[in-house]
């Protein structure tokens, strides 16, 4: 899966849809739908939300893309579209409403133990171990790990410093580490959790 | 933007990626139609929107002599139940402020479920505070539930006022 930033659009393409041009503003939104997608699945745990803010994302992206100076790549813009919707999404008071009611949210302990046969596959043990990491944690890390961000813009983004970003970034490391370590330990035939 | 990706970068970037809803493109298109009338209609909203501040700004005013009155009288659900002056004062100010916001009639499903989420949530903590004082750590179960209550409201009256700020 690629970078949204690296994702290319022809300037043709880009000029059209900055002119209005209907069909080269779809031509954009499939080349960058899946990945943007993609992120907001990564950030936010609701798929329904994550639909509602892509949608969100591109009729943002019609409404301003005549204003887009070329700065940076499109899709890298588009991007900063979607991950600042995410983010106002994740600071709101009905997300941490939300959050009460997924309980098993920021435990990675229970993973293993609840399900051994999770802990058998690393790929999708590790999709799981990311989902059940903190909003904020998990968005750093994908922010981070996947998208490139440093530590000084995902402290921008979220209204806080880059050792705020830094710390979250860590102890997540620090977290998955011990998750799938406790995973290998399942797969050689012994416990998942430590004696 | 750092242009190296770390071995978790790379673990995570190969997981999979996630399909977008079929149709997006049409529902992105039908919802820039509805942006597009929502703003030229937008004009009704703000007046409502300015009714309401001062409807909020009266009870903010109020909400002193409220409170004052809150912190005089024992709990509405126990009389061995403590909380604080200041935490039992913005429950009041909080349920003068819900009460001051018009009930919405048409809202999105997102938005009456989150509702729904946080008006069952609060008929738990009241439920618990009606027990609480037959526990033998009352006073400080009590003021942590006061507390709890006090969040809820919060983010119904947060919640309540979005809605009736973009019903749609």
């Amino acid at each position: 899966m690629p970078r949204i930033a690296d994702i290319s659009i022809p300037e043709s393409v880009t000029r059209a849809a900055r002119d209005g041009d209907e069909r080269a503003l779809e031509t954009i939104y499939r080349a960058t739908a899946a990945p943007v997608y993609t992120l907001l699945r990564r950030l936010v745990r609701r798929p329904a939300i994550a639909e509602e803010l892509l949608q969100e994302t591109f009729v943002d992206v019609l409404e301003h893309i005549g204003a887009f100076e070329g700065r940076c790549p499109l899709a890298a813009w588009i991007r900063s579209i979607a991950v600042n919707r995410a983010l106002m999404y994740l600071r709101s008071p009905w997300h941490r409403s939300l959050e009460w009611l997924d309980a098993d949210a920021g435990r990675l302990e229970g993973l293993c133990s609840e399900n051994p046969a999770a802990c058998a596959s690393a790929e999708p043990l590790l999709d799981r171990a990311l989902m059940r990491l903190p909003s904020l944690t998990r968005a750093v890390v994908w922010l981070h790990d996947v998208e490139g961000f440093t530590h000084a813009e995902i402290g921008t983004a979220l209204g806080r410093s880059p050792s705020f970003s830094k710390a979250r970034l860590s102890r997540a490391h620090a977290s998955l580490r011990a998750l799938l370590a406790a995973a290998e330990s399942i797969k050689e035939g012994t416990s998942c959790t430590p004696a | 933007m750092h242009t190296g990706m770390s071995g978790w970068g790379a673990s995570l970037a190969a997981l999979p990626e996630f399909t977008p809803p079929p149709n997006g493109w049409e529902a992105v298109l039908a919802a820039h139609q509805r942006r597009k009338a929502g703003s030229s209609r937008n004009w009704p909203i703000a007046i409502a929107a300015a009714g309401l501040a001062a409807v909020v700004g009266l009870a903010w005013q109020l909400q002193s002599a409220q409170s004052d009155l809150a912190a005089a009288n024992p709990s509405d659900f126990d009389p061995g139940i403590v909380a604080s002056d200041v935490v039992r004062a913005e429950n009041a100010r909080l349920e003068m402020l819900l009460a001051a916001i018009p009930e919405m009639r048409v809202m999105r499903g997102s938005t009456a479920f989150t509702l729904a989420q946080l008006e069952d949530r609060l008929a738990v903590v009241d439920d618990r505070l009606s027990r609480a004082a037959l526990e033998p750590n009352a006073p400080e179960h009590g003021e942590r539930l006061w507390r709890e209550r006090v969040e809820l409201m919060n983010s119904l009256v947060q919640v309540r006022y979005a809605g009736m700020a973009s019903p749609l």
